[in-house]
């Protein structure tokens, strides 16, 4: 009996749980101690794809990546923005400190070049994060993009809506991101690579518009007469 | 002084040879279109010969490729030759239409040798893949008439030279053909002969013309020529005898031109950042095209690669005939800035040229776009977006004043279709652009919508309410 456990032992088909090692991927932290906390201490993964999944614009979710930005533009990594929703407001991002030689701004026309020039800034060593908004993009386009981000070794985060948090994806990172009732970003760990999900945290975001100092929500009640637009 | 002179026997075939994948018979047709002026040896093999009737000639090869001889494009490929040929040589003359002549005497030293430089020309003509015979004489006329009979051989003895020229007939050493008939009438049937002669009796008796032709060839006449000078630009072109329909055609042809184009640019130690390329299609308007690099670049990989990039994303309108590639802009080239002692910075600033020059070849140097603060007080007008420019800015403006913004500002002021339920800061009045006309007045809030968006909100003088942007 135990020499059939012996052969079965030695057979590189059967895996045996004490020898699992933590998968050791390289990461930029977060910036946010709270979310690399839940991140397992590493943060955003790099040579791999991430993904914030959102409804609408304007609940923090540029403050996210910020600190981010401000690390690798200020190390001579250029930071890409492929096909963003809105115009990056280049005051604003000057004013927190982004150095905006290194920030380019990219908008394709259509599906064959948006992921033409994703696969290329991700393979790039100039490149050091690349945030893109796909819009639609098939499961099989997605899986592509991973195996380009993998030649790489920069980070990549995809904005897509909150429907596709149904749908699997081949990304080593999934975080659900909703507003909260503090002017708070909460974010759900829908997946992560190496590890199991499902960890909430709630990140402070009223700095993005220098709520901290007021004793928030003040009503300022003045002009408006409740008529709208 | 001794003087190299090149003859190529058929330079224009040449010429179009090499711009061929393929390889076929392939015969130089005279500008009316009777007859065959030059063949190459495939169509030889075949039977055709300079001077048949082209009827005859077609009948023998049935896919034979015809070229029409044009005086302009063989002018325009004898300069192509006088510019490689001008690395080697300084003093360069050139001989329409088919022979160039350098002054080999003053190499001899710098290339230890006149066998040294026999064998640098023999290679650089092997390398362009160009028939030429080659020969050295005492004077200009002496080499050319050498180089011409095929009988060119290496040496600088006068002795040897002058007895090669001996043996030639009246006919190889370009008597016209008055003064020839007359010379055999006489007698004299080689230019030994005619150089044996009192040069007072060959004025007299013949003309002095004759005398000057003479002496040219003997050296003791002066033979002044006028060097040729290259050209401050690079210019190729290709010519195909069956027009080219697929892009992927003109890779074959580009490849060679731009390896030269490498060369000439290494030669100059300089690079460039724009190449034109032209090309030449039989009913319609030349197509023309307009490659930049983000940066100066040599390297014709890279160039090839642009160049396929944008084949790729702009097919052709029709097939091709001709394509040419030429540079007019030329950059110097800056010396490795060694800050890094790795060499990374290097590497770095090369793989983002190339980054950047890839994207613009695809998407259009528009697509492409930099953003930069701007001082003025209107939200729209705060900012700007330029070309795409690799820019070291050591010390960096303080930008920590500028009042709080969101980092999302929507393309245009949307209107407001909700009552906000909280609001947080404002007014910030907002008003100016009454020196442009572009007049702005507005009040600025931030507030909170019920989606849970901070949202930058403004009222205009009409009491519109209106979203500007977004805190992302």
């Amino acid at each position: 009996m135990s020499e059939i456990l012996n052969t079965l032992m030695q057979d590189a088909r059967v895996w045996q749980g004490h020898q699992h090692t933590w998968t050791t991927q390289s990461a930029e932290p977060t910036g946010y101690q709270v979310l690399d906390n839940q991140l397992g201490g590493i943060g955003w993964p790099r040579g791999a794809l991430s993904e914030c999944l959102l409804d609408e614009p304007g609940i923090g979710e540029l403050h996210l990546l910020l600190p981010l930005m401000q690390r690798l533009s200020h190390s001579g990594k250029t930071v890409f923005w492929l096909n963003p929703p809105h115009t990056p407001y280049a005051p604003a991002l000057a004013r927190e400190g982004v150095n905006l030689d290194q920030v380019v701004l990219i908008n394709t026309e259509d599906e064959g070049d948006f992921l033409w020039t994703l696969e290329n800034c991700l393979r790039s060593p100039v490149t050091g994060l690349v945030m893109a908004w796909p819009g639609k993009l098939a499961a099989r386009k997605i899986r592509r993009l991973q195996l380009a981000a993998e030649a790489g070794s920069n980070v990549c985060v995809l904005f897509r809506e909150r429907r596709y948090a149904e749908q699997n994806s081949p990304a080593a990172l999934r975080l659900e991101l909703a507003p909260g009732g503090q002017q708070d970003l909460r974010i759900n760990v829908l997946k992560r690579r190496g590890s199991w999900p499902g960890q909430r945290c709630s990140l402070a975001m009223d700095h993005r518009a220098d709520l901290a100092f007021q004793e928030a929500p003040r009503v300022v009640q003045g002009p408006w007469s409740g008529r709208a637009g | 002084m001794l003087w190299l002179y090149l003859h190529f026997p058929h330079l224009l075939l040449d010429h179009i040879r090499r711009s061929r994948e393929s390889q076929g018979a392939l015969a130089v047709v005279e500008g009316s279109g009777q007859k065959v002026i030059q063949a190459c040896p495939e169509a030889r093999a075949q039977g055709v010969r300079a001077g048949m009737r082209l009827r005859t000639a077609i009948s023998l090869v049935p896919e034979l490729g015809m070229v029409r001889a044009d005086q302009q494009q063989e002018a325009r490929i004898l300069e192509d030759q006088a510019r490689w040929l001008y690395r080697y040589a300084a003093h360069i003359v050139l001989v329409p239409p088919d022979g160039v002549l350098a002054e080999v005497g003053s190499l001899q030293r710098l290339y230890g040798g006149l066998a040294a430089v026999w064998q640098t020309v023999e290679q650089g003509l092997n390398e362009r893949q160009l028939n030429a015979w080659i020969a050295i004489g005492h004077t200009p006329l002496a080499a050319r008439l050498i180089a011409r009979t095929g009988k060119g051989e290496c040496t600088a003895d006068k002795g040897h030279i002058l007895r090669t020229l001996g043996q030639m007939s009246l006919l190889a050493a370009e008597f016209d053909d008055k003064t020839r008939a007359r010379l055999q009438r006489i007698g004299l049937n080689t230019l030994s002969e005619v150089l044996a002669l009192p040069p007072n009796e060959l004025a007299r008796r013949l003309s002095p013309e004759t005398l000057a032709h003479v002496q040219k060839i003997q050296g003791n006449r002066a033979d002044p020529q006028t060097p040729w000078q290259p050209p401050h630009y690079f210019r190729q072109q290709a010519d195909f005898v069956q027009e080219i329909e697929q892009s992927q055609g003109l890779l074959f042809p580009l490849q060679r031109i731009l390896s030269e184009l490498e060369e000439d640019l290494c030669w100059r130690q300089q690079d460039t950042d724009s190449l034109f390329l032209i090309l030449r299609h039989r009913h319609e308007e030349p197509t023309r095209l307009r490659i930049r690099t983000s940066g100066p670049e040599h390297r014709a990989e890279a160039f090839l690669n642009l160049i396929r990039l944008r084949l790729e994303q702009h097919p052709l309108r029709a097939p091709v005939t001709s394509l040419v590639l030429s540079v007019k802009r030329f950059l110097g080239r800056e010396a490795t800035t060694g800050q890094d002692l790795l060499g990374e910075t290097q590497d770095l600033n090369e793989a983002w040229h190339t980054l950047i020059s890839r994207l613009q070849a695809r998407l259009g140097d528009s697509a492409l776009r930099q953003l930069s603060p701007q001082a003025d007080h209107r939200p729209e007008r705060a900012w700007s977006a330029s070309e795409v420019l690799r820019r070291h800015n050591i010390r960096l403006p303080d930008y920590t004043q500028l009042p709080r913004r969101p980092l999302w500002l929507l393309k245009g002021p949307q209107p407001l279709t909700e009552t906000p339920p909280e609001w947080f800061s404002g007014p910030e009045r907002i008003s100016g652009g009454w020196w442009d006309g572009q007049r702005v007045h507005r009040d600025y809030y931030i507030a909170q919508l019920s989606t849970g968006q901070l949202a930058w909100v403004f009222r205009d003088v009409r009491d519109d309410w209106f979203v500007h942007g977004w805190f992302g």
